[in-house]
């Protein structure tokens, strides 16, 4: 016998986007999780739901607004009405049912499989045909591709998206212009995620929706229901290809799909990303410099990949042997390890600031914060080495512009040089910051280390990436001046070779008005 | 027949946590700590069967605490597995591959570790 329908989320709240608004809630809509917590749709599950209301705005996935939803008190009072048969995390991923959560869970180890082919040996070609396998599997699709932005052949038009194909066992190339006639073009043009639905269907084109081109199909003899494009970026944010996923049987991608797709897209990214820095090697980057780099990313990720491989095994044998409690406290482990796995890759691309919203983008917030967030990171690490890290908080900057993202990474990076520079007993690195009479704020990291020779200070200081000549790979202080740069700021750099070495960091009032709005 | 008591060492509580959902649904009593130090007074008021030890951590690293023990010659008997994510290539680094064998350990298990192949190492060294 069913049990009657309790309370739902819109009906608590009274936000007033229920199931019969002019404007429903996600929510109020996802019949896929229709009776769960003996909810109308999600309504009692929503906090699964990306695109909910929370603290007055539109929210996004679960990870993104866990804090809200744990705070709110629903959830709690879900839980207490429910009992036993509550059920917390199943759609944590859009995953309903314990079959589900072992496909979400094969889907998390194909990533965390790419991750170690990253990790372990390079070959782009090989890591991109199995990045489009994974995506191909994860997403039930029948093809997936990588197409990469190339210049149009005869030198006039618009760039192309070039790929190769197999269909009926021969190869085939594809090219597609970067241009409104088709969803991929539209993809790499607009430089956002495109979800094509039953393209063939007689119903009118909504406003916005994308084109679909026909012509890929003429041309490999199928029929497309379903089509996924999602852009790849270089560390400057552009376009540098698009990874698309194809079904001709299924009517529509899921947004797990996509989610899954924009994920194998950081790993395509990283793939490019590496081979394009293995390409610079000829120029001013030596070998070891990328080994070393390729050596510290490979432990971060190993570390990641260590947990995430342990709470993958123990929900799976939490399953068999029906511990729920274990399956929920292992899909916390997870869902915390795979977003450090997607904040990783994010600050191995470097990404430069976007757009009002985007987490790289200028806000007014406490510089100081931010800075002392950063050095939080190496707490333990310094501890481990017996090196003393001091943070000197200046005044003056408690509501400054700047990108938060972009100031914590350059702070971690020259954190990074420093820890690498000083002995392991009786190292010190100091973290300093003040405003100055001009009004900039300062950001000071010194270190009794090593030191650099003049020539290395004065060729670091005119921005020559050299890493031959300096501990590490140099790559860290080329992100540092990137970023100041975008901050319209200045650098400085002070050393003695022994005595160690000081970076400062000048950055401008209000960086944004001098560089005019964010496109 | 009692539980073998094992002693985690880690100061990653996520690790930590983790490993210990490992090996307690599998009938082992888990014991932990945070770093080397720590560990070495575990050991006395613990006494564990076996100790899994990570390698980089604050106070003393499971190189340092692991030589420590061996040296000890009423605790050179319990077995260690040390565990680290140290990358091989890395020649420049406080943690050089070799010190695994200047620590005595008796297995070294590389990040990301299978957990069959911690429980399998696991039941060997167990009497």
């Amino acid at each position: 016998m069913g049990r009657a329908l309790k309370t739902n989320c819109w009906e608590l709240k009274g936000c007033g986007r229920g199931p019969e608004s002019a404007e429903p809630c996600p929510a109020a809509t996802d019949t896929t999780s229709h009776g769960t917590n003996r909810g109308i749709n999600a309504g009692r599950i929503c906090w699964t739901v990306p695109g909910t209301l929370g603290d007055g705005f539109v929210q996004g996935a679960f990870h993104e607004k866990q804090p809200l939803c744990l705070s709110c008190g629903f959830i709690e009072q879900v839980r207490r009405e429910e009992g036993e048969g509550f059920r917390f995390l199943k759609l944590a991923r859009g995953v309903n049912d314990p079959r589900s959560l072992r496909a979400t869970l094969e889907q998390v180890e194909a990533l965390e499989a790419i991750h170690q082919q990253l990790s372990s040996r390079f070959d782009l070609d090989r890591v991109l045909a199995e990045i489009t396998e994974e995506a191909k599997r994860t997403t039930h699709a029948q093809c997936s591709l990588v197409l990469l932005r190339q210049p149009p052949p005869s030198g006039k038009g618009p760039p192309q998206l070039r790929g190769r194909f197999t269909v009926g066992g021969r190869k085939a190339d594809v090219a597609i212009p970067v241009d409104d006639t088709s969803a991929v073009g539209c993809a790499a043009l607009n430089n956002t995620s495109v979800n094509v639905k039953d393209p063939y269907s007689p119903r009118r084109r909504k406003p916005g929706e994308p084109p679909f081109s026909k012509r890929f199909d003429r041309a490999c003899g199928c029929r497309t229901r379903s089509l996924l494009a999602v852009p790849i970026r270089d560390a400057q944010d552009q376009v540098v290809g698009v990874i698309t996923a194809v079904n001709s049987d299924k009517g529509y991608f899921s947004q797990d799909d996509q989610w899954f797709l924009e994920h194998f897209v950081v790993e395509a990214s990283l793939a490019l990303e590496k081979d394009a820095l293995l390409k610079a090697s000829a120029s001013t980057m030596t070998l070891a410099s990328i080994g070393e780099t390729v050596a510290a990313l490979s432990h971060c990720i190993k570390n990641i990949a260590h947990t995430l491989r342990g709470s993958s095994y123990i929900i799976k044998r939490a399953l068999q042997r029906n511990r729920m409690e274990d399956v929920r406290s292992a899909w916390e482990l997870l869902d915390r390890h795979v977003e450090l796995l997607a904040d990783l890759a994010s600050d191995v691309l470097t990404q430069p600031f976007g757009p009002p919203g985007h987490p790289d983008a200028f806000v007014v917030a406490d510089l100081n914060e931010t800075v002392r967030n950063a050095v939080r990171l190496f707490e333990g690490e310094a501890r481990a080495r017996a090196v003393e890290l001091v943070l000197r908080l200046g005044r003056g900057l408690r509501r400054r512009r700047f990108s938060k993202r972009g100031v914590y990474r350059a702070v971690v990076n020259l954190i990074i040089n420093a820890l690498e520079t000083v002995p392991h007993s009786g190292g010190q690195v100091v973290v300093a910051t003040r405003k100055n009479r001009a009004g900039e704020a300062v950001i000071t990291v010194s270190d009794n280390g090593s030191g650099m020779d003049e020539r290395t200070r004065q060729a670091l200081s005119a921005g020559v990436l050299d890493p031959g000549r300096v501990k590490g790979t140099g790559l860290g202080l080329a992100t540092v001046r990137s970023i100041v740069e975008k901050h319209h700021g200045r650098i400085t750099i002070q050393s003695k070779p022994g005595k160690g070495s000081r970076f400062r960091l000048y950055l401008p009032t209000d960086p944004e008005e001098r560089a005019g709005p964010l496109p | 027949m009692a539980q073998a008591k094992i002693l985690v060492v880690d100061d990653d509580p996520d690790d930590l946590k983790m490993i210990s959902m490992i090996l307690e649904p599998e009938g082992y009593q888990v014991v932990t700590a945070e770093n080397g130090r720590d560990a070495l007074e575990k050991v006395e008021s613990e006494d564990p069967d076996l100790i899994i030890l990570d390698v980089m951590m604050p106070e003393l690293d499971g190189f340092a605490a692991c030589a420590k023990l061996k040296s000890s010659p009423e605790r050179k008997g319990i077995p260690v597995i040390l565990l680290t994510a140290v990358a091989k290539r890395i020649q420049d680094t406080k943690y050089p591959l070799d010190g695994v064998l200047r620590a005595e350990a008796e297995e070294y298990l590389e990040k990301p570790t299978k957990p069959e192949d911690l429980l399998e190492a696991v039941a060997r060294m167990l009497p």
